[in-house]
């Protein structure tokens, strides 16, 4: 990967939307290597066009992706592990997918290495366990587990930058939308993309993380997009209504 | 498991011996290297020249390597991440950084002052006036910085250059914060890291984001120029360190004669151990300080005598556990304690609007019960051709408009501490507001709105329209 500029793409859950915008506001920024964090599809209404999407995105050469725990749930039986509207989500989108789409959730992997970068849907730590990412302690767990400088991961839907201190354990700070936060290779970081497709923190906007590897710096965006289409989707399709609801307000 | 955490030290860095790099005569990222001018504790400062220039600029190199402290190379980095992102007048300008894990250094420019420190060693003291002056030029240099979400944290007569017009500039970042970059200090194995002598209470205990623990140092650094005395002295010990939890400065002026209670009254409430009870903000105290009348003075503007023994051991019981008061961030102070600028038409020619603006300012003081206001009356002083007007004397004119000023305010009930009355003699009233309001950082304007007179031109209306389109803050127009 010769590009100096990475943008980081978790938790699209079937936001076509929601990809497509953050996309648009990458390539501008400069990034021309996509790399999706997991949880491709779930919960909105466009699994098989955002499938395509990133499948086409990879044959060209431009992305590569890792394994969620929904895309899992595609072809492995989630039911005691998920929510019951989440579950029924992913019930609904199994009858939508193709069998070429099941096989390419089922073949995507788990956790990737490239330079001293680590991809992970959730923690490096027992990827397959799906552990939340929500303190100094969680991510600590998955910096040492992934033996990288960067670890990049999803799961949780808020943006967040675990960085390590002076007496070597992990302190979590928020980043401000837009800003160049100085990453530098000389200390350790695990970074929270953010959801594209279902972000929680009150703000409908979609977010996304782009590196600039040679700058060493990072930078945690917020995009508009349109959010009102994609929840009519959801009712269309006959989702759950609270599912259409939630990313109006960013629930 | 192979573990990078292995080591106490976040950096997985190994750098030669940086004197190796950086030797005078060698070029390093297209600068060639100059004269050592300084060596510190934690970091060297070289000359150096870029390509073709004549003008030196500034190098600061960390002091690293096996038996350097792991502190000196994050305060690097630390100043590093903040200066780069700094834009202020008052600051070295950040020209280049190097890289860390390689050639660490920071380009800079030279700024044309001597330290602080310097002066009062060779003074002693400072004269009531120039400490004024500093101090103001200070309030305006810290204003700039908190209001670009910085608090300096290391302030102290070294940090602290003056040039020849007195004109305030700050140094080393090497302790600072900024709210949008990762705290690399947080959670440091050493709390209260910071100058013994002018370190806040709360910063003792580990505080990093208060705004106020600037204002606390500021405090320091004037009693200082004023007595060339230290407040809480330079204890070497956490145990002396946390007497300023309790203890109070030895009145300013039982040192000095000509202190004047007001001066005496600002420089120990910025000591106050806890932050709520100081002023909440350089633009505050700056205001304060152009305006001494406009000074609440208390009980500690009267003190003459230290306290006895029995009153420090009372108030040393009452403070037994230190609990620093809630952090307030500067860009919260600036929304929740907002400076407003009211511009008032004090001529009495539009008794409807003078009235209608107090119910306006009424209105938005009871949304933030901790904002202020500044009203401000201006003489217009073209020469009116009308003919008719009383001839007045320049000091009749201008205290015939403070107290109109006062009349409107008076509705408000506001304390003193939270108003202040300013009139000024301007050809252009607009931009003597605009400028007003930016040199107090105002939240916002309140302005009359003009009266549509057919066939006239109303200077008042070119006032609203320039001020609503060169204001850098909120315009609130009062129209009836």
């Amino acid at each position: 990967m010769t590009n100096s500029r990475i943008a980081f793409f978790a938790d699209v859950h079937s936001n076509l939307e929601a990809l497509e915008a953050c996309l648009d506001h990458a390539r501008q920024q400069g990034a021309e290597k996509f790399v999706f964090l997991g949880d491709l599809v779930g919960y909105n209404a466009n699994p098989n066009e955002v499938l395509e999407r990133v499948m086409q995105l990879i044959s060209l050469g431009q992305a590569v992706a890792i394994r969620g725990n929904h895309d899992t749930a595609c072809f492995e039986n989630y039911k005691d592990k998920m929510n019951p509207i989440a579950h029924l989500a992913i019930e609904w989108t199994i009858s939508k997918l193709s069998n070429e789409h099941i096989d390419f959730l089922t073949n995507l992997p788990l956790i990737l290495h490239e330079e001293d970068r680590c991809y992970v849907h959730a923690s490096a730590y027992q990827p397959e366990a799906w552990h939340y990412v929500t303190d100094g302690l969680s991510a600590w767990r998955s910096a040492e587990s992934s033996e990288k400088i960067y670890t990049f991961s999803g799961h949780v839907h808020e943006q967040a930058l675990y960085y390590q201190s002076s007496v070597g354990k992990l302190i979590c700070f928020t980043p401000h939308p837009g800003d160049a936060v100085p990453t530098g290779r000389h200390r350790r970081w695990v970074a929270i993309a953010g959801s594209v497709g279902q972000p929680r923190d009150n703000n409908p906007k979609a977010n996304y993380l782009l590196f600039d590897a040679e700058n060493e710096c990072t930078y945690f965006h917020r995009v508009t997009y349109n959010h009102v289409l994609t929840a009519d989707k959801i009712m269309s399709a006959g989702l759950p209504e609270d599912l259409s609801k939630r990313l109006l307000k960013g629930l | 498991m192979f573990s990078l955490f292995q080591s106490a030290s976040p950096y997985s860095i190994d750098i030669e011996a940086v004197d190796d790099i950086f030797q005078t005569g060698k070029i390093v990222d297209g600068f060639r290297i100059g004269n050592e001018v300084h060596q510190g504790g934690m970091a060297t400062l070289k000359e150096a020249f870029a390509d073709h220039e004549e003008e030196p600029i500034l190098l600061k190199i960390p002091r690293v390597g096996k038996d350097q402290p792991v502190e000196n190379l994050i305060c690097f980095e630390t100043e590093l991440t903040i200066l780069r992102s700094l834009n202020s007048p008052y600051v070295p300008r950040f020209i280049k950084g190097g890289n860390l894990a390689k050639t660490p250094y920071i380009a800079m420019s030279i700024i044309p002052g001597v330290a602080l420190e310097k002066i009062l060693i060779e003074k002693k003291q400072l004269s009531i006036e120039q400490t004024i002056t500093i101090a103001l030029n200070l309030l305006k240099a810290l204003q700039n910085l908190h209001a670009q979400e910085v608090i300096h944290l290391d302030l102290k007569p070294d940090n602290v250059l003056i040039d020849d017009n007195n004109e305030v500039y700050l140094i080393d970042f090497g302790l600072a914060h900024h709210s949008r970059f990762p705290d690399l200090l947080a959670e440091e194995m050493r709390k209260g890291i910071g100058s013994a002598p002018y370190i806040s209470p709360e910063q003792i205990v580990g505080v990093r984001e208060d705004s106020r623990s600037d204002i606390f140092a500021f405090g320091v650094i004037v009693y200082e120029m004023l007595s060339g005395k230290l407040p809480f002295d330079n204890p070497q010990t956490l145990s002396g360190l946390k007497k300023r939890f309790w203890a109070q400065a030895k009145p300013l002026r039982s040192i000095r004669t000509d202190v004047p209670p007001w001066l005496q009254e600002i420089v120990l409430r910025c000591l106050e151990p806890f932050a709520k009870d100081r002023y909440q903000s350089a633009t505050h105290i700056r205001q304060l300080l152009r305006e001494p009348s406009t000074i609440k003075l208390t009980e500690r503007a009267e003190r003459l005598t230290p306290l006895s023994f029995w009153e420090n051991m009372n108030r040393w019981f009452r403070v037994a556990g230190y609990e620093p008061s809630p952090i307030l961030r500067s860009e919260i102070i600036y929304e929740q304690a907002p400076l407003m600028v009211a511009a008032i038409d004090v001529s009495g020619e539009n008794e409807p609007m003078f009235e209608r603006m107090q119910r306006a300012a009424s209105n938005i003081m009871k949304v933030f019960p901790e904002g202020r206001i500044s009203c401000i009356g201006i003489i217009t002083s073209s020469p009116t051709f009308e003919g008719e007007r009383e001839i007045d004397s320049a000091s009749g004119q201008f205290r015939r408009h403070l107290v109109r000023l006062k009349d409107w305010a008076k509705p408000l009930n506001m304390s003193e501490e939270h108003i202040s009355y300013h009139v000024f003699e301007a050809t252009d009233p607009a931009s003597k507001i605009v400028e007003f309001a930016k040199d107090n950082d105002a939240a916002v304007i309140l302005l009359g709105a003009s009266r549509f007179v057919p066939n006239r031109v109303v200077p008042w209306r070119s006032v609203m329209t320039k001020v609503v389109e060169e204001a850098q803050c909120s315009v609130h127009i009062v129209r009836i």
